[in-house]
């Protein structure tokens, strides 16, 4: 009785086609038949007029007042007809497309989620491609349903999203776009029928390492980023707080997160939230200087401090006036976080190599600082199959401000990644990390699906500069050496794995929030100088306390890195104390896992000594070990 | 196309041709969407055919109909493309239910299992926890499909869809048979004023024991009444239409005006009652037709014309939503005292017409009560909306699309979806439209027929219009002829009016789709109608060819005294 055709569909909407012709073609036989008729008689009043007058007289005896207005009717009512026909044509027409309001609520259209009810979509499986450990799949739950679950729901929520606000991977990857449905007339024509994919989709998330990431993140609210840099495969990304894909189902618990604005577990802050970089941005300045060929500079750093124009303030470390580093060069400059160091560098190389460097890595440049604020999505930065996924996950652009001609005070603070480079995501500063942990000075475009291959976004240092900065990056965590993150990775380092890093720490203004979490405000008014109210608004109040925001860029193993990470803990203090910890754990998580490669394993090798790297370029995404889902007709080709 | 019984006989074999096509596309369809639809039901309404096919062979064989026969096969047109449409909704079990989330969730559930059946290997099912052993992954299938409706032939036989089609055709049969006869429209012409006072009786106690607008259950019983209003109307004009013309200063005499003013306004009251505004909008357009046609004035033209723009004024700006007032100078001034007069119903039925995706504030009186009684059922909504003025307004929005905008706002999407040719016949979702099966039918035929489906409808009326106005134009008394108007314009503006509300053209008012929509009395009323207007155009073709064939039963001979009226020749 069931048979599955190509289109199952194509036989009832070919069925319903002949049924609608059929029905025009006989309207239009009655509706000929009756204007043949009429033209036929037109004035026929029959039995009134004797047949034998001539024909102009039977005509004026015919066309009777009455008669007029019944002829006037009959025109009234196929305009009234035609015009209400034309409201139909409009929403079947135009509303789609014109009709703003009708957009907008287009979520409340039952439609959308029958369709999707309706057909299963494809599995998720994380790298391992095992469908023992599948981040989404199909299970028969109570009562006998078949339904969605998540055995990582908590930990990939806002990776994954919900049918509600904006689409996550969920949608993106087996979302029905508007429209996709056909009408019976494609359908029956066989046109190209745009189904929704549903075989399995292999991501590049680890699901052990998101675990980790999730345990590691407990009861604090940060992110964490974790890339490999050959390849720009994502193998973690996690921001807490998060929440449950199944609690917001509950429409009520979803506009309660979404009011929340001190928690936001509906926010992904690894993509969408702005923060402060302190010296990880140093990173960032760091490889400008590189790529300017000004890394071999040196500057002095003095307990005076840099007086980057005059009448500014001067520039001085966090120890103050006590923290001397005397002349030195990029190296040591890292290794201790020296702020009239990268201040001095910045303002040296110009805004305008630092808008060149900042493009290469994917932090748009304005010159002016309110479009710099704007928060446009980057979806250009991700390497996908299909827009929508990179709508999906695009990141809230990273900024930075460079205008010919700017004050040099204001460049030097965005040097050490304060002022204007407070518009930092640690989507971007993972990004700008793997940047230099690419063996080739590229940039890879981050990737999410397994099997995309990889893609560079751009060539951003030589091999050979990426190499020197690498090992710069390593003096912050090389045990011998004085840098910053040297306590945390001794561990690490003792048994045989040597990381680079870099830390940060910094103060944010906050709002002040009230229970529900929304930012409390007050009343303001703005006065003429007669002191008469011109305009009454409301100002969000300013938390007295600064929150002290704890960084940690990370890269692993130092000379063939296969993770590059950014770390984040809001209000977690000094880098190294909050943040470093994490990516260490991090780290040796994905040591145990196999992600960073043979030779990591501890014991395998001692530092110094491994083989040669293998050849990134040459690199290929893992194959999944499961058997290839079975395709069908009706399914789009996606892998 | 001849003016044939036989060839309009031939039409309607096709009609029936194309009506089998029809629902096998629904049959078809409803396996693909995870139900089986019921065959006796299919069968049934293709049955009805037969009786068609008899009243064809009846009219053309017993009356020697020799009237227009367009009027007919147009209004069969209509009546099995509602049919259908009908059939493709009460098969689907999500329509019907009670527990609807329940009924879709179970046609999901039976899609799902028969796409894990075919595509998913045994690994996969096993971590389902689903047997993979292929004979049982048959059986589930089968059992999935074997979900019928549970219509036998027996409950069929004495089901009301089975018996209000065979009612009604029968009406058309009686209606023409007493319209055929002078002796009987005489009579009426003569007692019309009597006959829509009796009429008054039952209809009170109709009003007396109605809720809501309904009646024995979901039945509107007055619908009937609708005839008796229209000929006391056409009978009070007939007497008195030459008085009406002959004004003084553009105004005919009081003694002339008295008697058809109250005759117009005594159908307002019992409708009134009912809140069925859309008769009334129906009775008012089909009165003014009425008046226009017979008494031909410009000034008295010009004065309803006037008025009605007036009223519709009034009426609009009472419910323009308060914002937009404020922004125009005293227009708040001015709505005051017509917000205070207007109904609930309409308030709401306007806002909904003008303003209906966005929600009015939760004060506004006729949607506070709803508002109040969504947020009682839901204390954890009231939680949220007591939080901040914009979560209120997101409540509000929410409220707003689960009750009253619910179902306008699912018939507009699914106008929207349907597109030039429409989903395919059961392959649209039109069954989450409520009551799409009756005063929604042309939004379930715009999303699974499309453009196409409007198209067809659209002209169908307008080929039905004008059949019944060339009926009027060649009636030779007045009183036939304001008889054959009134009706074509009821049916008319009906169908517009309801269609309108539906696109949005015009406000929702709770009104059929004539020979389309499901509903008892409504389809029996129509179908009365049409029969009446067969009879009118049968006594313009005898009294064309008086010669051809002597009939008992006609009226006298040329010479001989004529009861009726002569046609105005002015």
């Amino acid at each position: 009785m069931f048979l599955l055709q190509a289109i199952p569909e194509k036989q009832p909407a070919l069925l319903s086609l002949i049924y609608m012709a059929g029905l025009a073609l006989m309207i239009l036989w009655l509706a000929v038949g009756l204007l043949r008729a009429m033209r036929r008689r037109r004035y026929s009043v029959g039995g009134v007029t004797p047949a034998d007058l001539p024909a102009e007289v039977r005509e004026r005896l015919g066309t009777t007042s009455t008669n007029r207005g019944l002829y006037a009717l009959r025109w009234f009512f196929v305009l009234l007809a035609l015009s209400v026909f034309g409201f139909h044509v409009y929403w079947a027409r135009y509303a789609e497309e014109k009709n703003e309001r009708f957009q907008e609520l287009s979520y409340k259209d039952l439609r959308n989620r029958r369709l999707s009810e309706s057909t299963l979509r494809g599995w998720i499986l994380d790298r391992t491609g095992k469908l023992e450990s599948a981040l989404a799949l199909y299970r028969v739950g109570d009562g006998g349903r078949i339904r969605r679950e998540y055995p990582l729901d908590r930990e990939m929520a806002q990776l994954l999203g919900t049918e509600r606000g904006d689409a996550g991977l969920e949608r993106a990857l087996f979302g029905i776009q508007s429209g996709a449905v056909p009408e019976a007339l494609d359908v029956a024509l066989n046109k190209d029928v745009k189904q929704p994919a549903n075989l399995d989709v292999q991501l590049t998330i680890h699901g052990e390492l998101q675990k980790a990431v999730v345990e590691q993140l407990k009861d604090r609210a940060g992110a964490a980023v974790v890339i490999n840099p050959q390849t720009g495969e994502v193998l973690a990304m996690y921001s807490n707080p998060s929440y449950s894909i199944g609690e917001v189902q509950d429409e009520s618990t979803w506009i309660r997160f979404d009011t929340d604005k001190r928690n936001a577990p509906l926010v992904n802050r690894a993509l969408r939230s702005y923060y402060i970089p302190g010296s990880t941005f140093k990173t960032v300045t760091m490889i400008a200087q590189f790529l300017h060929g000004t890394h071999n500079e040196k500057y002095l750093c003095s307990g005076n401090g840099y007086y980057a124009q005059p009448g500014a303030k001067s520039i001085l470390d966090d120890g103050g006036a006590a923290e001397v580093h005397g002349v030195i060069g990029v190296d040591k400059a890292y290794e201790v976080s020296c702020n009239q160091y990268f201040a001095q560098a910045a303002v040296k190389l110009g805004p305008d190599k630092m808008k060149q460097a900042a493009a290469l890595i994917g932090i748009g440049a304005y010159e002016d600082p309110v479009d710099a604020t704007r928060g446009r999505r980057q979806t250009e930065i991700w390497n996908v199959s299909t827009p929508a996924i990179a709508r999906a996950l695009a990141p809230s652009e990273a900024t930075i401000v460079t205008k010919v001609g700017m004050r040099p005070y204001d460049l030097a603070i965005e040097g050490f990644g304060q002022g204007y480079a407070g518009q930092m995501t640690p989507f971007q500063m993972a990004l700008s990390a793997a940047a230099i942990a690419n063996l080739e000075g590229k940039l890879m475009k981050p990737k999410i699906e397994m099997n995309v291959a990889p893609q560079p976004f751009h060539q951003v240092v030589t091999p050979d500069k990426a190499a020197q900065m690498r090992r710069i990056m390593g003096l912050v965590n090389d045990p011998k050496a004085g840098g910053t993150g040297r306590g945390v990775f001794m561990a690490l380092s003792n048994s045989g794995l040597v990381t680079g890093g870099k830390t940060g720490t910094a103060q944010k203004d906050v709002p002040e929030y009230d229970k529900n979490g929304e930012p409390r405000t007050v009343k303001k008014y703005e006065r003429d100088r007669k002191g008469n109210v011109i305009r009454e608004y409301q100002q969000i109040v300013i938390s007295e306390e600064k929150r002290i925001d704890s960084w940690f860029l990370c890269i692993a193993p130092l000379e063939y890195p296969q993770v590059a990470m950014a770390v984040i803990i809001e209000g977690g203090g000094y880098g190294s104390k909050a943040a470093a910890p994490v990516a260490a754990a991090l780290v040796a998580k994905a040591r145990e896992l196999g992600l960073l490669g043979q030779a990591a394993q501890p014991g395998a090798q001692q530092p110094g000594a491994q083989p040669a790297p293998p050849k990134p370029g040459a690199r290929q995404p893992r194959r999944s070990p499961t058997p290839a889902p079975v395709a069908n007709g009706r399914v789009a080709q996606r892998r | 196309m001849k003016n044939r019984a036989s060839s309009h006989l031939i039409a309607l074999v096709l009609i029936f041709g194309f009506q089998i096509a029809g629902y096998y596309a629904v049959y078809q369809a409803a396996l693909l969407r995870g139900y089986e639809p019921t065959v006796v039901g299919a069968v049934r309404d293709l049955a009805l055919f037969a009786v068609l096919f008899g009243v064809v062979v009846w009219l053309s064989r017993n009356m020697k109909f020799q009237g227009n026969w367009v009027l007919f096969t147009t209004a069969v047109l209509l009546f099995s493309i509602g049919s259908l449409v009908q059939y493709r909704l009460y098969s689907d079990p999500e329509y019907n239910s009670r527990n609807k989330a329940e009924a879709r969730a179970e046609k999901t559930e039976i899609l799902r299992r028969r796409y894990v059946n075919q595509f998913y290997g045994p690994d996969k099912k096993k971590l389902m926890g689903m047997p993979d052993n292929p004979e049982a992954a048959q059986l589930q299938v089968s059992e999935a499909v074997a979900r019928r409706s549970n219509i036998t032939a027996g409950s069929a036989l004495v089901s009301y869809n089975t018996w209000i089609p065979i009612i009604a055709f029968l009406a058309l049969g009686v209606a023409f048979r007493l319209c055929n006869s002078d002796n009987f429209l005489n009579w009426v012409q003569r007692h019309s004023f009597i006959i829509v006072l009796i009429t008054l009786v039952p209809l009170f106690a109709a009003v007396a024991t109605s809720s809501a607008g309904k009646a024995l259950g979901n039945m509107t019983p007055w619908e009937p009444s609708k005839i008796p209003f229209l000929l006391g109307f056409a009978g009070i004009l007939t007497a008195y239409y030459r008085d009406l013309a002959k004004t003084y200063w553009g105004m005919p005499r009081a003694q002339a005006i008295v008697p058809l003013f109250v005759m117009a306004l005594i159908p307002f009251f019992p409708f009134f009652v009912l809140q069925d505004f859309g008769q009334l909008l129906v009775f008012s357009g089909a009165y003014a037709t009425l008046y226009l046609v017979a008494v031909r004035r410009w000034p008295q033209l010009l004065l309803f014309v006037g008025s009605m723009v007036l009223v519709i004024g009034v009426l609009v700006v009472g419910s323009l939503p308060p914002d937009t007032q404020a922004k125009v100078p005293l227009l708040p001034t001015l709505s005051k005292p017509v917000q205070a007069v207007l109904p609930a119903r309409i308030k709401q039925r306007f806002h909904l017409w003008l303003d209906g995706f966005n929600p009015p504030s939760p004060d506004v009186a006729w949607w506070k009560k709803d508002y109040q009684d969504a947020l009682q059922r839901e204390p954890r909504m009231k939680e949220l909306a007591e939080q901040s003025p914009g979560m209120q307004k997101t409540v509000n929005v929410d409220v707003w699309f689960d009750r009253i905008a619910f179902q306008p706002a699912q018939a507009t999407f699914g106008i929207a979806s349907g597109g030039w040719t429409g989903r395919g016949l059961g392959l649209g979702f039109a069954e989450v439209i409520p009551v799409a099966d009756s005063d929604y039918i042309y939004a379930a035929v715009g999303e699974e027929m499309g453009l196409v489906g409007g198209a067809i409808i659209m002209l169908a009326l307008i080929v039905f219009v004008s059949a019944g106005v060339r009926t009027a134009i060649d009636a030779r008394d007045m009183f036939t002829k304001l008889c054959a108007a009134g009706l074509t314009a009821f049916i008319g503006f009906q169908a517009l009016v309801n269609i309108g509300g539906i696109t949005r053209a015009l406000p929702m008012t709770g009104i059929t789709l004539p020979f389309v929509s499901h509903g008892g009395f409504s389809l029996i009323t129509s179908f009365a109608m049409l029969g009446m207007l067969l009879a009118f155009s049968h006594r313009n073709a005898r009294d064309l060819r008086p010669a051809k064939s002597p009939r008992p039963n006609t009226r006298p001979r040329a010479g001989a005294p004529d009861p009726l009226i002569p046609e105005a020749v002015e």
